[in-house]
This record gives structure tokens, sequence and C-alpha cells, in this order.
């Protein structure tokens, strides 16, 4: 459980970097560019560059694997790009990690309802003294949805797992951002 | 191929010795053990065994398997042969003392043992006498001289038992009220309640998760920058959902970026990636190009100083400048490379605009 992370902090940054980068540069060449607006094209290489950061950690991690199968599901161009990406032979296991995802969501919105009602019969009872440490709480569990949310994936997950797909993730981004800023300082100086 | 030399060991031992023995000969073991595994990791290598934690297991193994093994050699044969005529029960006051003392340790012990030489003592169980669990015990003792690789693996058990005590002498040092009968009853759960604590299952069970979630929170703190001086979660938890925030901000800026300077990236690859080697090292640029002296100045204001503040006041400000950079030199790519670049950069504008805020 809590090995994945260890391995994040343990492993050089510049060997995911090179993972990154080869990750990206494959994706990058399989979907051409042909004349598109900026938008599109930035799009392109922002969902490429998820999807190789995604894979550079090679599925071990949760918000990778909900990183792409969120990405392949989301619209039809995304999609059809998402499979241009990466390619033929992952095309199948995303397929089948869609059912169970969209169940799961089912579930979970189940659940989180039934919770919410009775959450709401609780607050009724002790509603009149708001203790501080109850503020706290609240204040906590905001910014826990917050994160959730900014994760990917972050709705399925507990709080142990949270936090261990944040530290992660956020290695990983910014291993991301500095691999893509200076691809874009390379760039610049290359085409001057 | 173990439980062979169990059973023959332990036959020779039965023929020699009768039941009540056997039973002096476990306890004995037992509070040597236990005696070793407390010395161990404060004579040995008390200052090194930190450092051992931290090491690749391989490594670990090696440098655990050294010290130990002569002394494990050299310690069990004696036993075999001191114990067995000569002592009708532990008559080491001061061990006996010792294994009161620590009684959670000996459950503990006691505990993995049993785990360890569950299938052991099925093969032996055949035998028809009454003390059954004494046999591992001896077949344990006697392992080691036999082959190499049972000590090797002997020793990994071992680490992973002395990590459990460690773990266990850190929390008995606050534990309040320590009784054997807790550590049986709860032996996965090494959270114990302290005074006028609950001792249920279930509160046991979430004072241990929420001592994981601090252990993360700790880690998490320490990977954000800005964030070692704070403290509260949720103080804590805005900082990380900054950093999250920005980075993810800073993706979309860098891709913005690279989708108006380079439109035909993978052109260009190549040489990038040859210059990539060498600058992603020091990942210091000399901003000698107009538009590379933002993202910079940005990456550095995150770096550094982030902080609460720098969002609130100056993300309004450099908004306006951000854009005039891009569209400096957004506009010139667009002309030279004859794309339709009015329409394109009014709405690049735009949603450049609405991107960053």
């Amino acid at each position: 459980m809590w090995t994945p992370c260890g391995m994040a902090r343990m492993r050089p940054h510049s060997s995911l970097k090179q993972e990154f980068l080869k990750e990206w540069i494959k994706g990058l060449q399989r979907c051409s560019f042909p004349k598109k607006s900026i938008l599109e094209r930035k799009k392109a290489i922002k969902l490429s560059a998820d999807i190789a950061m995604a894979s550079a950690r090679n599925g071990t991690t949760c918000w990778s694997r909900a990183l792409i199968s969120s990405a392949a599901r989301d619209g039809s161009d995304n999609n059809h790009l998402v499979k241009q990406i990466l390619g033929p032979e992952s095309d199948r296991p995303a397929m089948e990690n869609k059912a169970p995802a969209r169940e799961a969501s089912v579930c979970k919105k189940i659940l989180k309802r039934s919770c919410r009602i009775r959450r709401r019969g609780r607050r009724k009872c002790g509603a009149a003294a708001a203790a501080p440490s109850s503020i706290a709480k609240h204040l906590v569990k905001k910014r826990r949805q917050i994160l959730r949310s900014l994760i990917p994936g972050g709705e399925f997950m507990n709080e142990i797992c949270l936090i261990e797909e944040t530290l992660d993730y956020i290695t990983s981004l910014r291993v991301q951002v500095d691999v893509m800023r200076s691809l874009a300082t390379a760039s610049v100086r290359g085409t001057e | 191929m173990e439980s062979n030399a169990g059973t023959k060991e332990t036959r020779s031992n039965l023929t020699a010795s009768d039941g009540g023995e056997v039973t002096a000969f476990e306890s004995l073991q037992f509070t040597d053990e236990i005696h070793r595994l407390i010395l161990a990791p404060t004579t040995d290598n008390s200052s090194s065994f930190t450092a051992l934690l931290e090491l690749p297991p391989p490594q670990a193994v090696e440098l655990l398997h050294s010290p130990d093994s002569p002394k494990l050699i050299a310690a069990s044969p004696p036993n075999v042969e001191d114990f067995q005529g000569s002592f009708r029960f532990p008559s080491n006051s001061g061990l006996i003392e010792r294994d009161a003392r620590f009684s959670l340790f000996s459950g503990e012990a006691n505990n993995s043992n049993e785990k360890r030489n569950s299938p052991e003592s099925k093969n032996v169980s055949a035998n028809p006498e009454k003390n059954v669990k004494s046999e591992p015990a001896e077949t344990e003792s006697s392992q080691p001289l036999v082959s190499d690789p049972t000590v090797e693996k002997r020793s990994i058990k071992r680490k992973d038992r002395e990590n459990k005590v460690k773990g266990s002498t850190k929390k008995s040092k606050t534990v309040a009220n320590e009784n054997s009968e807790d550590a049986e009853k709860l032996p996965y759960v090494h959270v114990r309640a302290r005074r006028g604590q609950a001792t249920d299952s279930h509160s046991l069970a979430e004072r241990a998760r929420r001592e994981k979630i601090n252990a993360r929170m700790k880690l998490l703190q320490e990977l954000v920058p800005g964030c070692n001086k704070i403290s509260g979660t949720a103080l804590v938890l805005d900082e990380i959902i900054n950093h999250v925030q920005s980075l993810q901000r800073q993706v979309e800026f860098l891709s913005m970026r690279l989708a108006a300077v380079n439109p035909r990236i993978d052109f260009n690859l190549d040489s990038v990636f040859t210059s990539e080697s060498g600058s992603l090292m020091d990942s210091n640029f000399p901003s000698l190009v107009m538009p590379a002296i933002w993202p910079e100045v940005q990456g550095n204001g995150h770096r550094q100083q982030y902080q609460h503040q720098w969002h609130l006041d100056t993300l309004q400000q450099p908004v306006w400048g951000r854009e005039e950079v891009c569209n400096n030199y957004i506009t010139p790519e667009n002309s030279l490379l004859t794309y339709d670049s009015s329409a394109n950069s009014a709405t690049l504008q735009a949603n450049h605009l609405k991107m960053e805020l």
C-alpha cells in the first residue's frame, strides 16, 4: 500500500523525466498535427502530456489509471485523440476499465446520498453546539473534497490513499512541468 | 527438508528427555530469544539500525546477516547441550523478570513464532506427545547449522520481528497499562490505548488510521514547499491544493506555449532531445529569449517564496502582462506560418485569460 509513493520519492527525478519524455514523444508522434487551430493543438499537446505522465508511472498508481480512463471517456474527439496517442495495443484495457468504473460511480453515488441523509439527521441534533473542533473538522473535510476533485480519480479514494496519491501526483506533475518548460525554451531557442 | 530435519532432531531429543524438560527448554529458549532481541539493537548496531531500515532490503539483509549469523551459530549449540539435562525449570531469575517486564514483546514474539511454525508443527503433530508446540523451537535452534539459505531466511524474518519489537518499544514508552492479554487479543493493531482512551477494536483501528494519515501528511508537508512551518491540517491542505492547482495551471500554460511556438513539434524533437539532456540537469535556463522570461519568473516564484499571498496579490496583475507577452510571441509566429492569426489570436486571448483566471 505504502510502497508506490515511497518508490516515487526514492526514484531519481531524472529517470522519471526521461521516461515521461519518451512516452510523450511517442504520443506526439502518433497524433500527427494536421492544419489545426492553436487551441486544438494545445489540447492535443496537453492530453498527450497528461497521458504520457500517466503511462510513465506504468499504471501502478490510481491517479494515472483514472487519468487515462477519464481521458478515454471524455468526448468523441478526445476519445479519438486518446486512441491515437495510446496506440492500438492499449485500446482494449481502456474499454475493459470503463464498465466497472461506471458501476463503482453509481454505487458511490448511492452511498453518498444515503450518507448525506444520515448526516442531515445528525446535524439537526448537534447544530446548537458548534464546537471549534467540529468547525475545524468541517474545514478539513471541505479542503479534502477540493483535493479530491483536483486529483484524477480522487473521488473513489479513501483518505490515506488520497494523500499517498497526492504525493505521487505532485512529484510527477513537477516532472511534467520541468520537462515541458525546458522543451518550450529549447524550442523557442531553436526557432529563432 | 526442514520438517524432516526437525522430526529427526525432535525424536532424538524426545528419547533423551521427558516432557517437563522440553517445556523448560522451551521457556528458556523463548526468554533467551527475547533477551537477544532486546539487546541486539541496542548493543550491536543501535546507531546503524535506523540506517538499515532505509536501505534497500537485500543490502540490509546482508548487513544484518553478517553480524548476526556468527553469533547465532555460536549461541545455539551450547543451548541445546546445556539445557537438556541440567535444568528442571527456568531458573535464571533475571531473564524471567525481564520477560515479565517486557511481556508485550513476549506476546508478540510468541505470536510470530507460532505463526511461523504452524506448518512445521502440523507436520510433527503425528508424534503422540503432549508437548507438540515445543518442538518447533528446537528445530529452529538446529536449523542454522544445517544449511545457509535457511539462515538467511531466518535473518529476514528476524529483521521483521525486530522491526515489530522496535515499533512497539516506541509506543510502550507512552503506554500506561501494558498487559499481554491485550496483545493477544489484538495482534495486528499496534496501537494501544492510553489512559482514558477507548479500547474497543473500532476506536483502536480508527486511531491507527489517523496515525497513518498524520504520517502521510507529514511527508506531504515536506514535499510541498513553504509547508513546513504551517501547523493545522486545514492550512496544510490549503497549501497542497494551491500547489497542485498551480502545477496544473503551469501545465496548461506550457502546453499552450508549446502549441503556439512550435506548430510541428515532432520535427524539432531530435534537436530538443540533445539539448534536453544537458539542460534538464541544471534546469537553470539563461532567459535570453523574451517569451522565456515569464515562465522562469513564474517558476521561481512558485518554488521559492510560494505563499498564499502570492496568489491573491499578484495573480490579478500579471495576467495582463502575461497576455501581452503571449501576443508578442504568438503573432509573429502566426504570420510566419500563415495561420489565420486575427481570429485565432482573439479567441486565444479570451480563452487564455479564462484559463489563467
